[in-house]
């Protein structure tokens, strides 16, 4: 009975202690973390201290990595001989030879000992890994031990499930959230880049020094920078309201249309044109355009982006230089005047002359008696001729020394060359030369200013005649023709029979200010030249075969005749 | 002196009578002035000649009956005062009034120095012309 009762009182201990252990099993959820290894530790741990063992093992397959972990931990009463490692490759090998015989005896020799082994699964079929628990004694493991680890290992895989679980998860969502962070990174970067090119962009619009402006394949202002709405007067609201033909000079909008035309079929990828905004006040201001079209994408729909220049002043400072021109045509027209005025002279002083001798004669004839009446009639007919011939050689100069601007016309250079030379006959007669014409015959009109033509005639004739005028060994000759040059030019050329020049002073005749004689100022020639290229023709000055150079030009004809 | 000229000249109504007019030529290349002046010499009695070149008139074969010559200065191929020497070198003397629309005295200076009897500047009156020629023919 006293066995008994002390049987029970050790079997109720017992239940006691089991039931305290079962407790402490199941409270370990509560107490290990959600690393599998750390959990493993704790369960290995509990596992020594509810039940008697030598050593408790575990491999636990990381489902991720599929990498095992083993981990060992031995009884602290036993002095384990071999070392741990030893342990792990003995409990493996047998692990692997159990695969191969389901009935292999759960004994492993570790040194001289020989233990009794219980494995555990963790998870249904192992899927989590293995737990191993060794004992030297043989009842291992017994009936409460059995229920211990049961308990223990199901609670354990339930953990490490769970915790497999939320670590796929929490590395799906480090994973996604990864994934965001990078998105979110390439995102920002391309803001940023956007930005910074929108930054850019909108610093080239705004602080560019020519205006910026889109429209739309229309016309219409979508944009335009303060440049252009400074150049022109208007805000941006305002001339959203137009389209830029609204606002360009009706002489330009043709050539605008055409060229944009080439854009749109697709004939040029971006045209330039000269041309004339009207601005808010009224004013024209010279603009220079470089426009292309702009698309953002395929399918978004396409624009017309133009850089606007103001050319307003360089277009002034080249009137301005052109007016300069004339005017120094003018001034060598003036100091060809000083010249000429002896020869201009003569030319009124011959009819004049006339007019006095004759009226002179005619008194003479009708105071005779009887009066002379044939005579007196003929000689009033010759006063009168020569009174139209002074009138017309007033008319002649006032043409030529007119102050006029420039104004091209279908013109007959043969007509234009006889004028001058009516002029100047003498004035080269004076000089000892001989003026020949050579005008041919079927010479088409060219366009041209008529003055500037003939001033250029003029100052090749004086240029050949002061060439002579130290010619004393042969005769002076002028010889002026007319004839037509290459395909659609005509050509008119002076010859003379002077001291004609080096090839080394060749380039130099047409500048300005270069002069071999002592009265000149050297500018005909160079007036000449800018005249000439201003009629889109060229000058030039060749040696002749014997002595004397010729010069000459070339216009071109009128397209029209 | 005036009269002894007119009587030299001849009657200018006595026309018909050729041979005893003086022939006096006119060198200009001025048409014109070849029209108007012969003319004019008529009506002071002379026989009258014009030519348009110096050559011309060296060729004409008149050159020793010329009594008097009015010629121009500035004229294509030989000029006055070339033609002046041309005569000198001859051995003619013929009195010469040069006629010029150049207002050129260095010319002017220079032809009388050369023995020219008179020089007149274009345009001119019929009577300044007759004064010249009076002057002309009585140095000579």
């Amino acid at each position: 009975m006293n066995a008994r009762v002390e049987d029970s009182a050790q079997e109720i201990k017992r239940l006691q202690r089991c039931l305290n252990d079962l407790v402490s099993l199941l409270a370990l959820p509560a107490i290990w973390s959600s690393e599998p290894s750390e959990m493993v530790a704790v369960l290995l741990e509990a596992l020594l201290r509810t039940v008697s063992l030598d050593f408790a093992w575990a491999r636990l397959t990381d489902p991720v990595s599929e990498t095992a972990i083993e981990i060992l931990r031995p009884s602290d009463s036993r002095q384990l001989k071999p070392i741990p490692i030893e342990i792990g490759e003995v409990v493996s090998d047998w692990l692997k030879r159990r695969e191969g015989n389901s009935q292999l005896p759960p004994t492993i020799q570790l040194g001289k000992e020989n233990l009794l082994i219980f494995p555990v699964p963790l998870g249904v079929e192992g899927e989590i890994g293995m737990i191993v628990v060794a004992s030297e004694r043989e009842d291992f493991p017994n009936q409460i031990e059995s229920l211990l680890l049961s308990v223990a290992t199901n609670q354990a895989s339930i953990g490490l499930r769970e915790a497999a679980l939320l670590r796929k998860q929490k590395r799906i969502a480090i994973e996604l959230e990864q994934r965001v962070a990078e998105r979110t990174a390439t995102l920002a970067q391309t803001n940023e880049e956007l930005r910074r090119s929108e930054g850019k962009w909108k610093s080239v619009f705004d602080n560019s020094a020519v205006g910026v402006v889109l429209t739309s394949l229309s016309g219409r202002f979508i944009a335009a920078n303060s440049v252009f709405q400074e150049m022109v007067g208007y805000a941006e609201d305002e001339l959203q309201q137009f389209t830029f033909f609204e606002i360009t000079h009706e002489e330009d909008i043709g050539l605008n249309r055409s060229l944009l035309g080439e854009l749109f079929e697709g004939k040029s990828q971006q045209f330039q044109i000269e041309k004339r905004f009207q601005s808010k006040d009224g004013d024209f201001v010279w603009a220079r355009l470089n426009v292309c079209m702009v698309s953002v994408s395929e399918q978004a729909p396409r624009f017309l982006m133009a850089l606007v220049e103001d050319i307003t002043q360089r277009r002034q400072s080249e009137e301005a230089l052109a007016k300069a021109r004339s005017e120094l045509a003018r001034v060598a027209n003036i100091t060809s005047l000083g010249v000429l005025t002896a020869s201009i002279a003569h030319e009124v002083n011959q009819p004049l002359s006339g007019i006095i001798t004759n009226a002179g004669t005619c008194m003479r004839m009708l105071s005779a008696d009887p009066p002379n009446l044939d005579g007196a009639r003929e000689t009033v007919r010759r006063t009168i001729r020569d009174g139209n011939r002074a009138a017309d050689v007033i008319s002649r100069l006032r043409k030529l020394y007119s102050k006029k601007e420039p104004s091209p016309e279908p013109m007959d250079l043969n007509e234009a060359t006889r004028e001058v030379t009516a002029l100047s006959l003498t004035d080269i007669q004076r000089s000892g030369a001989v003026l020949r014409h050579d005008l041919a015959d079927d010479l088409p009109p060219v366009i041209g200013d008529r003055v500037q033509l003939q001033q250029v005639i003029l100052n090749l004739l004086r240029n050949g005649a002061d060439a002579m005028s130290t010619i004393d060994d042969r005769p002076r000759e002028l010889l002026v023709r007319t004839e037509r040059h290459e395909e659609s030019q005509v050509r008119l050329s002076v010859k003379d029979s002077g001291v004609g020049f080096t090839p080394q002073t060749a380039e130099k005749i047409f500048e300005a200010f270069y002069t071999t004689k002592t009265d000149g100022m050297g500018i005909g020639l160079s007036i000449s030249r800018s005249i000439i290229e201003a009629h889109q023709g060229r000058i030039w000055a060749m040696p002749n075969d014997g002595p004397g150079a010729t010069f000459s030009f070339a216009i071109p004809c009128n397209p029209i005749a | 002196m005036g009269c002894r000229i007119v009587l030299a000249m001849g009657p200018s109504e006595d026309r018909s009578d050729v041979g005893r007019q003086l022939l006096s030529v006119v060198v200009d290349d001025d048409e014109s002035v070849r029209e108007s002046l012969p003319d004019l010499l008529r009506e002071f009695g002379f026989a009258a000649r014009a030519f348009s070149s110096a050559k011309d008139f060296l060729a004409s074969g008149c050159v020793d009956e010329t009594r008097c010559l009015i010629l121009d200065i500035a004229m294509p191929g030989m000029s006055g005062p070339e033609l002046q020497q041309e005569l000198k070198s001859r051995g003619q003397r013929i009195p010469i009034i040069f006629i010029t629309g150049q207002r050129d005295e260095a010319i002017r200076a220079r032809v009388l120095e050369q023995g020219a009897a008179g020089f007149l500047f274009k345009p001119f009156s019929d009577s300044d012309l007759l004064a010249a020629i009076k002057t002309a023919m009585q140095t000579a």
